[in-house]
């Protein structure tokens, strides 16, 4: 079974996140700001992060930097209200970029895809 | 008025002491000199000084010429032109001008008051002074010496006197008159142009008297000349600096406008994000439950419309901030056919679910347009939406193009309700709406785009009938000499 760690700073949206992957199969961790996420990755070894961006202290992309120093490969989905971050130049990092969406088919499709490849 | 040589003296002054008839002369020639500078105080206006100065020439209280012309550098500053001339043309004119200025009883100062008389085409000074044309640059050309001179002198038979050079005949001939003396304008070491007077009705001889006074004359009439273009190069450096002034206030109005926007979209923005997130929370949890609630469950239809009013939320909010960073379009070649047909697609079901007939008349072998895809294909969906809303009760939507030299032109036709003619105006303004639930963003998007790419936009449209958008895009937007149309939307 696959982990992918969801780190968001909202709560329900956590929620929502653990309970649609779970129902997709997935065991999911869940990480409500960057920090935490980065400790998560000591202790979870997941196989994707589904990443918010805009979150308090580490953001989502400073978070995503860090991870991809210590683990090259992870692949990451950066989702996030915010389509401004688009010409920011450190999302071309991510495995892709998705505007949230209660409509939750487009990430599911995209993690299929990352995680089947 | 006939002068002899022997009432003249060197000067006005001297004369001053004289008695009898050169006692009278002088004052009379004083007080000439004196209405008309009044005269010529009390107006700024170029034409209106020019008919007071040749008015004191000719008239018989004045200097008594038959005839004046005034020639001055055109605006080009290249060639000195006629400006204006009085005079008869015949011994009768001249009686009948004469005879209607003394029945008129009015003394010399209210004849220097009055207006300039319409001028008469058919009068023959009007015709000589149109024609005489002479590049400055020409200096030995003898009006341009004659300027250049700057003093008053008579030319006698067509010799200049005393020098003794002789003008042309063709210069002559085209005056009418081989005597005449010629004054030239001039103040403060710059020269403004020439004052011609003759008698070439009557054949009077012309005095030295006459001469001296044409010559005191022309320098009261320099010194009015330059006051008045003074004056206009003053009025016109205000005018500089009141169109400055203007132009600085406004577009310190429309700074303001510009801010006041941005912050409105700025704020939009803001909000739009911050109500994303709880939306994708309801919307997200309402699909579950709508998921794991039987179609049959009543309940089942609540939960759906909280997912599809929550998906029109989030439509609206991606239409706001779609509208608050448009930015220059990404340039790339596009079929625009194929983006119709691909458009139409994705909107199939809501085409046949408004029982709308879609026609998409495609010009064929359209070359590519270069343009921002995205972009046109969000212009496509606001069009065809608003077209879709336009025919509530169904219709026909045709989506045309054809190439037109190097445009492309876009139309999209709906038989709906139609625009009224007052909403025209107000159609492109964002956050201007005329549906309950818009909003009032997507014409302003499809106008932003359009200027985006340099094209036009056009509306017809018939209440009751339907409405057409045109959009004509040059097909290479950067070869912007081709484009004859301003960027402007264009309201018809």
């Amino acid at each position: 079974m696959k982990t992918i760690l969801v780190v968001d700073d909202d709560k329900n949206l956590r929620r929502l996140y653990r309970e649609e992957f779970e129902a997709e199969g997935y065991r999911v961790v869940l990480a409500s700001d960057g920090s935490q996420a980065l400790e998560m990755m000591r202790n979870e070894n997941p196989d994707l992060v589904i990443m918010d961006i805009r979150m308090p202290e580490i953001d989502g992309l400073e978070a995503m930097v860090r991870i991809l120093k210590d683990r090259g490969r992870l692949p990451i989905i950066l989702n996030t209200a915010y389509s401004s971050y688009h010409d920011n130049f450190l999302t071309w990092a991510a495995e892709g970029y998705l505007i949230k969406s209660s409509n939750l088919d487009p990430l599911k499709q995209k993690v299929r895809e990352v995680l089947s490849a | 008025m006939p002068v002899t040589d022997n009432a003249m003296g060197s000067s006005l002054g001297p004369e001053m002491s004289a008695s009898g008839p050169a006692m009278e002369r002088r004052i009379a020639d004083l007080t000439v000199l004196y209405e008309v500078s009044r005269a010529l105080q009390g107006t700024l206006d170029e034409d209106r000084a020019f008919y007071i100065i040749l008015t004191g020439i000719t008239h018989g209280r004045g200097l008594g010429f038959n005839r004046a012309f005034v020639l001055l550098p055109d605006s080009s500053g290249e060639f000195l032109v006629g400006r204006q001339a009085i005079g008869p043309s015949s011994p009768d004119e001249a009686a009948a001008i004469w005879r209607e200025l003394r029945d008129k009883r009015l003394s010399f100062g209210e004849i220097l008051a009055q207006d300039p008389p319409p001028e008469r085409k058919d009068f023959r000074v009007n015709s000589i002074v149109s024609r005489i044309r002479v590049p400055l640059s020409e200096d030995t050309h003898p009006l341009i010496r004659l300027m250049q001179r700057r003093e008053t002198c008579l030319v006698s038979q067509g010799i200049v006197q005393p020098e003794g050079w002789a003008l042309e005949p063709a210069l002559t001939d085209l005056l009418e008159t081989e005597t005449f003396a010629a004054a030239s304008l001039f103040q403060s070491g710059r020269s403004l142009g020439l004052l011609l007077a003759d008698n070439a009705i009557t054949r009077a001889p012309i005095g030295i008297e006459s001469l001296r006074m044409l010559q005191i004359y022309a320098q009261v009439a320099s010194a009015s000349l330059q006051n008045m273009q003074l004056y206009g190069e003053l009025m016109s450096r205000i005018a500089v600096f009141e169109n400055a002034n203007r132009a600085l206030r406004d577009s310190h109005e429309r700074l303001l406008h510009a801010e006041r926007l941005s912050t409105i979209g700025k704020m939009a923005a803001l909000l739009a994000h911050e109500i994303r997130t709880p939306l994708v929370s309801i919307g997200g949890f309402a699909r579950r439950l709508a998921r794991k609630t039987p179609p049959e469950d009543s309940r089942r239809e609540e939960i759906e419309i909280i997912v599809s009013e929550v998906t029109r939320l989030e439509r609206l909010i991606e239409e706001v901030l779609g509208y608050t960073r448009l930015s220059r379009p990404d340039f790339a070649p596009v079929d625009m056919n194929e983006l119709i047909r691909s458009v139409l697609s994705t909107m199939r079901d809501s085409i046949d679910k408004g029982s709308v007939r879609a026609i998409a008349d495609l010009g064929p072998g359209l070359p590519d347009v270069r343009a921002d895809k995205s972009q046109l294909r969000q212009v496509l969906i606001n069009l065809i939406a608003n077209a879709l809303d336009a025919m509530p009760s169904g219709g026909v939507l045709t989506i045309r193009t054809r190439r037109d030299g190097d445009y492309l032109e876009l139309g999209i036709l709906d038989t709906g309700v139609g625009i009224e003619r007052e909403d025209w105006g107000k159609l492109f303004t964002p956050f201007y709406t005329t549906k309950p639930a818009g909003t009032g963003l997507g014409l302003a998007v499809v106008s932003q785009v359009i200027d985006n790419h340099k094209g036009s936009l056009r509306l017809e449209s018939v209440p009751g009938q339907g409405s057409t958008f045109f959009i004509r895009l040059a097909l290479d937007p950067d070869r912007g000499n081709l484009q004859p149309e301003s960027p402007e939307v264009v309201h018809m």
